[in-house]
Formats: C-alpha cells, structure tokens, sequence
C-alpha cells in the first residue's frame, strides 16, 4: 500500500491539461471527478454524492485508456488515510456496467479526516494507480 | 469544504453559519464580565463542528428492518419478561439482567464477566444498542437478535441448549401468552423458531434502553442555538476536558457521533492475553465467527427480504491487521461502566486517559511479532494513537468531561409487567 502510494500519481488537471484522447472518451461521468496516470484517464463519483462518516456508500467510475493504450482488464478502488497509516475495514466489490463503466459497493471511510480512494486500473501485466484525496468532517 | 474536496453552496454556507455562531458566542463575552459559575471558552471552528457532531440526542427511532417485531410493544414486553427471566439459564440462576445491570449502566461493575462461570471479556452495557453496526467486543454478531442469542447457548454463560429455551417458553403459560401478544401465535413447535424469536424479543426490549439527556447534550444543543448564556453553565472544566477530547487528544475520531462511536474496531495497546491462557485475537476471531454464524444477517432468519442491511456482513475485511482489534465503545453513561477496556483492564476513567496519555506505540504492533510469516511488509500499522502526554490537571479536565456524559434516568426502578392475558 505504501509503494502504491509512493508511485507518482496526479490529479487530472493539476500538472497536465486532459489530453485529446480523454476528451474522446465517452465514458465521462457527469458530475465526476478525474483523475489520470501515464495510460488511463478515470472518472469517479460517489453514490450518494456526500459520503458520510461510517457509512457505507458505492463508487461509479469510467476508464478510457489514453491513445493506443490496452483496455483495462480490471479496475479496483481502496480507501486509505495517509495521516493513520490504515486503510478501510470493508473491501469493495467491483462488476463491470460496460462501456467502460465500473460499480464498486460496499466501501466505507469510517473516520473523520484525510482519505485517499486508492484506484488501480490493470492490463498487460502492468498496474496504473491514481489517488484522489478527500476530507471528512 | 466537501468529501470531493470542492466547496459548494451549501457547505459554504454551513461553514459560514459555523463562523458566525463562533464569532457570537465568543464576542459576547469578550470585555465582558461573567457571572459566577458561568464560564465560555473560545472554541475554534473547527471545535465547534467537532462538538456540534456529537448530538442531538437522543437519536431518531427507527425499525430494525431484519426483526419484524422490533417496536412492537408486545414484543418489547415479552422481551423485557426474558430479559430479567432466570429460567433461561442451564441452573435456573443466571438472566441477562444478572450481568447486565440497570443500576450499573447496564454493566456489572467487573472486570470480567461472570455467567455460569467467568469469561474473557468485561461486560459491555445494552445501552443505547439500535445504533450499533457491530456487536460484542469484536463484533461477532451483525444484528441485535443474534447478540442476544449468543449467551443463551455460550456454556459459560447461560449454558441453554435451543431446545431448552423453546421449551421454557412453550410450556410456561405467561411466557407463551407474550409470545403470542408479540408474534401473533403460540410458540410453535420449532425449536430453531422459538429461538430466534426469543432473541427478537430481547432485541426489541433492548432497542428501547435508550440513555437519557446529560449536561453534555444541553452544552452541545445550546451551542448549536447560539444560546451563550446556557453554554456557559456547562462546567468550566468539562469544557476544558472537551476542548482536548474533541481536539488534540483526536478521541473524537473514533468516539465519533452522537453516541460517540464510530461503531468500528482499534487496537489500543491493551493486553490480550486470557486470564486463562491464550490470546484473545479480538475483531480477527469476530470475523470468523461472524461468517459462520446462522444468524447473521445474510442467513434465513433475517425478516428483510432484501437483505439490505447485510451490506457490511457482505464487505467485512478478514486482514491481518485485525488481530487484537476491539470494538470502539459508547461513551454515554460511562461514568457508570467502569472498569474499562474490553477486560476490564483499566479500573477508573483516570486510567483510561492516563494510558492514551503514555501509550506505548510499540505494543499496537503485536500482529507482527506473533504471526509474522502471515504479515506481508507491506501491512500498514496505525499512527494515529501516540502518546499525548497529558498533564495531571489536563487529564482531570478529560475525566470531568466523560463525567458529563452521565445522565439521570438510568439505573431508576422499573415498573413491575403486568401478567400476560
């Protein structure tokens, strides 16, 4: 876990504008947040939209690889606080909705303070990971 | 700011809200003198929404969705008759309520609880259960009912075999009158039935042990009106005690809510081993046992059909890093549960601040020093808990804060039920 979060990762639109190949993706989320690595661009958003302390709540997401880069094989999302060193208490359960559209259910941030949802996109033996941070209060 | 890290309309105006009721309580009673006895610190913003988090008490009341008669008050009756009922014990000697005291918060003042002989753990209270996720020191039951069937058949502690309990309630007239009154027919002559619906109606009756109102409530709901005047009454000390449980102590991390718990499971630094012998492995055990338990709720006696409330049953994480985990407790009424810990380790609340004052960070790591072909490098330890190293004076404020969670109700006589027709 700690590798994976040391792994240079980066929030859509902070360092490197969305490329033209994302802007072709089609699996966009409305309302989602992005966030991208190296072969992948990936749009999340949380069901219900504000996640409460200690409860549970499921994660909508769409991947669209970058130009010339492999589909996902699989796709998978943790929850992690950097602050405490732990992770959750519940493992989410992924199915594909297609079109690029992944359902995960059944995670859970059970404290107050900085989480990071953890995402790891798989194909061709290679694993892409993205982190995207929120707070709960 | 939001859980996606922006800052939309509404939270921006619940944050300026926050501000202002920070600026009027506070500016008041600048340059201006208080009465005696009356005493407002200046909490932070940040304190306020940390404070304001632990209320309003009591919660909403709502239906327990898998025990088709939780709020039934032919149930509750019926439970509150099997909860004091000592014939549900293998010697005729033992009830719930042996253990589960009114007068003691609905502990029983032990270290360690006692039924047919003395077990593992210290008693937990019934308190204030509806809200729970999680049952039990390591959470091995999922849902009230199943809780309560656990020691009716633990041979340490109430000895009873599930044709026993039916047949206690079949062929005693009162017993089986509540039972129809609850369930709308006799006892039938299903042993597993009886059973469960013996454990729904403890469920039922436990579901309305709701703790009182404390001076807490009244600080917290005051603050939240902006009513500074009755704010101030709150003790001066219990808010110095608050301002470090809701603040640099971090307590309010996990003792979180209105009922201050989060409902999940830590390990705190408390000795595991049994007086017995052996390691109590806590939440790592409560999972196992959880899984393989009938009763659970993604069993056949779950009265929801849809299952919804097996979500955390369904996702529960079976990993190496919860070894030693207990379940976070309640903090209502514990002036009145001591001693404390899940074996009752610790004798005093002074104690319990004292050893998250000097915790030693290198015992929350014990999963590695026992099991460590089975812990990979990369399992994280939790960072969270260090010393806090509190001054004598900080930790009695801490304590005269917990002090205030204490409310008048509880402990007080209980009318006697009328007899069943």
């Amino acid at each position: 876990m700690k590798i994976a979060l040391k792994i240079c990762t980066f929030l859509a639109g902070a360092i490197v504008p969305f490329s033209a190949v994302a802007q072709s993706c089609v699996a966009d989320l409305p309302g989602g947040r992005r966030v991208e690595s190296e072969r992948y661009v990936l749009s999340y958003r949380t069901k219900p939209e504000k996640v409460a302390i200690s409860q549970h709540f499921a994660v909508e997401m769409a991947v669209c690889p970058k130009g010339g880069e492999p589909a996902p094989e699989s796709v998978r999302v943790d929850g992690f606080m950097p602050d405490h060193n732990h992770g959750m208490n519940y493992r989410a359960v992924i199915k594909p909705a297609g079109d690029g559209r992944y359902e995960a259910a059944g995670l859970m941030f059970h404290m107050p303070g900085k989480w990071d949802f953890i995402f790891e996109v798989r194909a061709a033996g290679k694993t892409d990971r993205m982190t995207a941070t929120v707070m709960l209060q | 700011m939001t859980n996606d890290g922006s800052v939309t309309g509404s939270h921006r105006s619940r944050l300026s809200r926050l501000a202002v009721l920070a600026v009027a309580l506070y500016l008041p009673w600048q340059g201006e003198a208080q009465n005696p006895g009356e005493f407002l610190l200046d909490f932070s913003e940040a304190e306020l929404r940390m404070i304001l988090q632990h209320g309003p008490w009591p919660p909403p009341v709502s239906r327990d969705p898998s025990n088709r008669v939780s709020g039934n008050a032919g149930a509750i009756a019926f439970g509150e008759k099997l909860f004091f009922e000592s014939r549900l014990s293998a010697k005729g000697s033992i009830s719930c309520g042996t253990c589960h005291v009114p007068e003691r918060g609905w502990s029983d003042g032990r270290k360690l609880g006692v039924g047919l002989v003395e077990v593992d753990r210290n008693t937990p209270t019934v308190q204030n259960v509806r809200t729970h996720r999680w049952f039990g020191w390591d959470g091995s039951s999922d849902n009230l009912w199943s809780q309560s069937i656990r020691p009716l058949l633990d041979t340490r502690e109430m000895g009873m075999t599930e044709r026993q309990v039916a047949e206690t309630v079949r062929s005693d007239a009162d017993l089986a009158c509540r039972y129809e009154k609850a369930f709308g027919a006799r006892p039938p002559a299903d042993d597993a039935a009886v059973l469960v619906a013996v454990g729904k109606a403890l469920a039922a009756f436990q579901e309305t042990l709701v703790s009182g109102r404390t001076p807490f409530d009244d600080f917290r709901d005051a603050l939240a009106n902006g009513n500074h005047k009755a704010a101030a009454r709150y003790p001066q000390d219990a808010q110095k005690g608050l301002r470090i449980f809701a603040g640099k102590g971090n307590c309010s991390l996990c003792h979180f809510g209105p009922n201050f718990t989060h409902g999940e499971f830590h390990e705190i630094g408390i000795p595991v081993f049994k007086k017995a012998g052996g390691v109590d492995w806590g939440r790592y055990e409560g999972i196992k046992r959880l899984r393989a338990n009938r009763f659970n709720l993604l069993g056949p006696f779950n009265d929801d059909p849809a299952r919804a409330d097996g979500m955390s049953t369904r996702h529960v994480a079976l990993v190496p890093q919860t070894f030693e985990q207990f379940k976070v407790p309640t903090l209502r009424n514990v002036a009145l549960t001591a001693p404390y810990m899940h074996n009752g380790h610790l004798a005093t609340l002074a104690d319990v601040v004292r050893h998250y004052s000097e915790i030693d960070p290198t015992l929350l790591h014990m999963a590695h020093m026992y099991f460590d072909p089975l812990v990979p490098e990369a399992v994280p330890t939790d960072t969270l808990l260090k010393p806090l190293n509190l001054s004598s004076i900080e930790i009695s404020y801490v304590v005269a804060f917990l002090m205030t969670l204490t409310d008048t109700e509880t402990g007080k006589p209980r009318k006697p039920l009328p007899a069943c027709r």
